[in-house]
């Protein structure tokens, strides 16, 4: 069972080592992200009137810890992101070069196929997000921010990236699969796989609003929240990627 | 275990919505016999072979293939065959060598680089094990196909359409492949359109459309659906004989082709032929030949399929 399942990892990371533009995607999209929150941390607070903002941000420190908190979700992206395009990329590429139906001939069962792909995406996800936020952070020190990133550097923190990240990978990775057993193109899996980040983005509003705080259990609640649906839509996923409908529906 | 059965089925059938594809079929390949499907397009070869391979679930009936139910036990019957779909694909980015590494590494007990070069090897494609599979012709593409079902050495090959696509050579050379595996004792369902493969390399052929329409050994085939008749050539004119054969209550029907060649249909065509000889040898022929009128393998495949269309 784990032979099969490694075998497919090793199988999926062959298969983008030999197409250098998933890995270039892979490092390019977590950089522009740590980029970006790095420079809006940066200059907000050099260029805004904190006041703007209302009677709790006093000086522009506070600005910037109100911008660095966002920082959590914004590296949710990245693994969601990354675990999306493999999804999506690695089915399509399977019905385009017609490898399935060879591949359902063999012994390995459907689960190991889609354990494998979930794997295969979701770790390197994971790694890149979990660097990019120790990038994050130890830039954010080198730039003389410590006092505001240690009061980020929190429970919910860790939470956070241990927990509802790898949550929302899955999810990520669940309807990429489901989207691509849907299309007929790389181009129209990736399409639909974009409604993914929508959720996503929902997140972000609400933390950016202020109306919820994120606390310790809140962020547990939601974790679990999300893996419940992760369960509930990998039963519909592995239903959908049935021998059968694999080889008569996927056309 | 000559007549051990391997694959088996009884009232297999498969729908697809309205459309019956394959409707009640029910047949037993013994160990170590090639069976052929034959059949027109659209007559359900692929789909039966699915069935059996465990790919889809049939809609009514079952088949057993080496002990056990494709359609509940699919990874077990993996195990023991190899399955050449109709369209087989490759990562077309990545090495035949990787590409066989990878399907050889999900078999029990397989030693997936010792696998591969094995069959690229035995397949003539060693010389380029190393190069990506997105670079071969069709027919390199077809025998790394075929290599890859190889690869945990199944005793029970499904084969769809082997030599499509493949030049007469490399057809040639599938075919002796095929029948070298039988010599090692597997069992081999094959479908294809082609008529004389099917009557070359099948012990048995299945005609097929969506129903059996007619299961036997190729000259089986022929004699059921032809009367067996007999060709005389004479070095002279065929009419004392052919007056003097009408009288003969064993001969049911005889007339002229041509110059000098009989064409008789005899009650028994074996036992009564010695008297058709001596007969015309009476009536002062003199005969050249006599062979029997072997009408092709195809003939007798239309006049089966025209027979259920009508
Ligand atoms: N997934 C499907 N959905 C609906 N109908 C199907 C499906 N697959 C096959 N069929 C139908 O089942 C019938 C048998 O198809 P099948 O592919 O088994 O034929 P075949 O004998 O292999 O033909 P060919 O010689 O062209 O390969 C056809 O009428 C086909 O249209
Ligand atoms: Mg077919």
């Amino acid at each position: 069972m784990r032979r099969r399942i490694w075998n497919v990892v090793r199988m999926e990371w062959a298969g983008m080592a030999a197409t250098p533009s998933s890995l270039l995607f892979l490092v390019v999209i977590p950089l522009i992200l740590v980029a970006q929150a790095l420079f809006l941390s940066w200059i907000v607070p050099r260029f805004v009137n904190p006041a703007i903002l209302g009677p709790t941000v006093t000086d522009a420190g506070a600005l910037r810890l109100l911008i660095l908190r966002q920082f959590p979700f914004f590296v949710l992206l990245i693994p969601a992101m990354v675990a999306n395009v493999f999804a999506t990329l690695g089915i399509v590429e399977e019905k385009v070069s017609r490898t399935l139906e060879p591949l359902l001939a063999t012994p390995v069962r459907t689960w190991e196929l889609l354990a494998g792909k979930i794997l295969s995406g979701a770790l390197p996800g994971l790694v890149v997000a979990w660097a990019s936020a120790a990038l994050f952070v130890a830039i954010g020190y080198a730039l003389g921010w410590g006092s505001q990133l240690s009061s980020i550097l929190t429970a919910t923190f860790f939470l956070d990236t241990l927990l509802l990240m790898p949550a929302v990978s899955l999810l990520s990775f669940i309807l990429g699969v489901i989207g691509s057993s849907r299309a007929r193109d790389a181009k129209e899996a990736q399409n639909l796989a974009v409604l993914v980040i929508f959720p996503i983005f929902g997140l972000i509003a609400v933390q950016v609003t202020g109306l919820v705080q994120f606390t310790p259990v809140r962020t547990l609640l939601l974790s679990l929240a999300f893996l419940a649906v992760d369960v509930i839509l990998l039963r519909g996923a592995v239903r959908l990627f049935g021998r059968e409908s694999i080889v008569t529906r996927w056309k | 275990m000559i007549d051990h059965v391997v694959i088996s089925t009884e009232g297999l059938s498969k729908r697809f919505g309205d459309r019956v594809a394959v409707d009640a079929l029910t047949v037993a390949v013994r160990a170590g016999e090639i069976v052929g499907l034959l059949g027109p397009n659209g007559a359900g070869k692929t789909t039966t072979l699915r069935m059996l391979a465990g790919i889809i679930a049939p809609s009514a009936g079952r088949a057993v293939v080496d002990g056990r139910n494709p359609a509940s036990e699919p990874e077990r019957v993996h195990e023991s065959i190899g399955f050449l779909t109709e369209s087989p694909g490759f990562y077309e980015r990545l090495s035949a060598e990787r590409n066989l590494a990878y399907f050889a590494a999900f078999y029990e007990g397989v030693d997936a680089q010792v696998a591969a070069a094995r069959e690229l090897a035995r397949l003539g494609l060693a010389d380029r094990a190393r190069d990506k599979v997105g670079t071969f012709s069709k027919g390199m593409k077809q025998r790394l196909a075929l290599a890859r079902v190889l690869l945990h050495e199944p005793r029970i090959l499904f084969l769809d359409e082997p030599t499509a696509g493949l030049d007469p050579e490399a057809a040639r050379n599938l075919r002796e492949l095929i029948v070298s595996l039988r010599e090692r004792g597997c069992t081999i369902l094959l479908s294809t359109h082609n008529l004389s493969e099917a009557e070359e390399l099948s012990d048995r052929i299945a005609v097929f459309r969506t129903r059996l329409l007619a299961i036997d050994t190729p000259k089986a085939l022929r004699e059921r659906q032809f009367e067996r008749r007999l060709r005389v050539r004479l070095a002279d004119g065929v009419e004392p004989s052919l007056a003097a054969l009408r009288e003969e209550p064993y001969v049911r029907e005889a007339r002229a082709e041509g110059d000098g060649v009989l064409v008789v249909l005899l009650a028994d065509p074996d036992s009564d032929r010695p008297r058709l000889v001596s007969r015309i040898v009476q009536a002062g022929g003199r005969i050249l030949e006599v062979r029997e009128d072997e009408r092709p393998l195809e003939d007798a495949y239309l006049s089966l399929v025209r027979e259920e269309e009508s």
